[in-house]
């Protein structure tokens, strides 16, 4: 694994790529069914200013997807986003989506209909990244992230022909080949079985130390968050407002011995004691 | 007898090829006794045995092949008036799929004629186009496209979101979203709507080849039944049938060809 990951390792530009990320007073209102509105996001405010993996925990239904999509710039159909408040990034108000970030959803969007190779060349056959990286370099880049998420052999097999961890492979590798600056999660291993979900965590850790950007993950998954955070922002039920904001200084890969230690079932609980603090139905998983 | 009333046990190859073949021999064996049995009098329905003669006399006779000429002429029109609405359709259907506004204005103007009786139309034609080729091929076109566009427009409007999102997402233009990742995914129910469209032009061409046909499969019928011969008009409709379910299956055998992921998704 790690040769492959050496391999992904762009020699010229290897290292931190520094960008800034401010949330400012974020509000979030949708038409409620029932008349009025509902706010999901209450005055959130957040910077992130160098690599790292945040964590934006919360439980389900709590808003913090929204507020990813929004960093992405990724909008929803017929709804203001934010309702106020404001995305910064490296100083700009972001408006729409932006070549900065690379969103991997938790349904891996793949294509059916192309092979594993295409699905993750597809970003440079648009105009945007045609223009700026030539052929031979994205054909070599491409070829290097499938080795570097281990589907060299799969290039040419279909989507349909993958399980469901190797298609969340493909995703990321899309997302990485373009060498974003800001790495988007949205819950990307919810759907998959608990082994899985580890490998996919490790395969993460490995690529983010081959190429250390900013990445910004949501889960509902407290021990996910432990395992892989650096900074783990805990967000309320809805409407959503920061609840906790912490660092784990633990080294990754985290050892299941400093997974029982006392430091990280301390701030379990008090992840934990934060949720339960804040009422409402939303729903967190421990698999400790 | 077990699996009888179970939707997601169909029977295996063999035994469900005896037993497609077994209902049509069936239809055979019930229309050939009752054309012997002489309840029916053969002016009204003709013997199995003297349709099939009547094909022979139409398939080879004085040295030419009256149905092959007529057969000709109709897959000619008929592929005519396909192509048009394939090339036309189409893009029409895409862009109203693609693109809500468009789909508002152009709509009430498409999907009335889904249920207009199309038929009643052929008049109107003859007095624009006159009784020509160019009328039967815009009575098929328009028979056809009525169906297709909406077909294509939901085709488009069916693929999820999440392509369109993850497309936009990686840097994409809305017109590459729907060129680079929508359209590709609604290629096989767009197929769909070619092979629907076919269909309806092949129930079509003998409507359309009724009015001042020197050839064609439904001329052929059409002067057939104006000599009382219903033999041959049963092998004329015989033909046609037989014609559309080759276009049928040989169109179902190119679009699992095109688009193999479809079923394996």
């Amino acid at each position: 694994m790690n040769t492959a990951v050496a391999a992904a390792k762009p020699a010229e530009t290897a290292g931190a790529t520094s960008v800034s990320v401010v949330v400012k007073d974020i509000v979030q209102e949708y038409p409620a069914e029932t008349g009025g509105v509902t706010r999901v996001i209450d005055r959130v405010t957040l910077s992130f200013d160098k690599p790292g993996i945040n964590m934006l925990l919360g439980p389900s239904g709590c808003g913090k997807s929204t507020l990813l999509h929004m960093l992405g710039g990724v909008r929803p159909m017929g709804v203001r986003t934010p309702t106020s408040g404001s995305v910064l990034i490296d100083g700009s108000e972001c408006q729409g989506a932006h070549d900065d970030s690379v969103m991997v959803f938790q349904r891996y969007a793949n294509r059916p209909d192309l092979s594993v190779f295409d699905n993750v060349a597809f970003p440079f056959r648009l105009k945007l990244w045609k223009s700026r990286v030539p052929e031979a370099e994205w054909r070599q880049r491409v070829a290097d992230m499938l080795k570097a998420v281990g589907l060299a052999d799969k290039a040419g097999l279909r989507p349909a022909q993958l399980s469901g961890g190797q298609n969340q492979r493909v995703a990321l590798a899309r997302a990485l080949v373009l060498r974003p600056k800001i790495l988007l999660m949205d819950e990307p291993f919810g759907a998959l079985d608990a082994q899985t979900r580890e490998e996919m965590q490790r395969l993460l850790i490995d690529l983010y130390r081959s190429w250390p950007c900013l990445v910004v993950f949501v889960t509902h998954d407290v021990t996910e968050a432990l395992m892989l955070g650096d900074r783990v922002i805990v967000l309320s039920t809805q409407p959503a407002r920061v609840a906790d904001d912490f660092v784990v200084g633990e080294a990754r890969p985290r050892s299941a011995a400093w997974q029982r230690s006392a430091e990280a079932q301390g701030l379990e609980e008090r992840i934990l004691n934060q949720l339960h603090a804040s009422p409402g139905k939303g729903q967190v998983r421990v698999t400790i | 007898m077990r699996e009888f009333w179970n939707p997601y046990a169909p029977p295996d190859p063999q035994r469900r090829r005896l037993l497609g073949v077994g209902s049509v021999l069936a239809l055979l064996l019930l229309w050939s006794a009752v054309a012997a049995s002489g309840l029916v009098s053969a002016t009204k329905l003709p013997a199995p045995w003297q349709v099939v003669s009547a094909f022979g006399y139409l398939a080879w006779n004085d040295g030419q092949s009256m149905l092959l000429t007529a057969t000709l002429w109709s897959v000619g029109r008929l592929i005519v008036a396909g192509l048009l609405v394939i090339l036309i359709g189409i893009p029409i259907g895409i862009v109203m799929g693609a693109a809500p506004q468009v789909n508002a204005a152009l709509s009430p103007l498409v999907d009335p004629f889904r249920s207009a009786p199309v038929v009643a139309l052929l008049p109107i034609l003859v007095m624009w186009m006159g009784i020509g080729e160019s009328m039967k091929i815009a009575f098929l076109f328009i028979g056809a496209v009525v169906y297709l566009i909406p077909m294509v427009r939901d085709a488009i409007q069916a693929v999820p979101q999440s392509y369109w999102i993850g497309a936009r997402d990686l840097g994409a233009t809305p017109w590459e979203c729907i060129r680079s990742a929508v359209v590709p995914m609604a290629m096989p129910r767009i197929a769909d709507a070619v092979i629907v469209a076919f269909s309806v032009m092949w129930t079509y061409i003998t409507v359309a080849e009724y009015v001042n046909a020197r050839e064609g499969l439904g001329q052929l019928i059409q002067n057939a039944r104006r000599f009382s011969a219903w033999d041959q008009v049963f092998a004329g409709i015989m033909v046609i049938i037989a014609l559309a379910l080759a276009t049928y299956q040989l169109m179902i055998w190119l679009k699992r060809r095109l688009y193999p992921w479809e079923t394996q998704q």
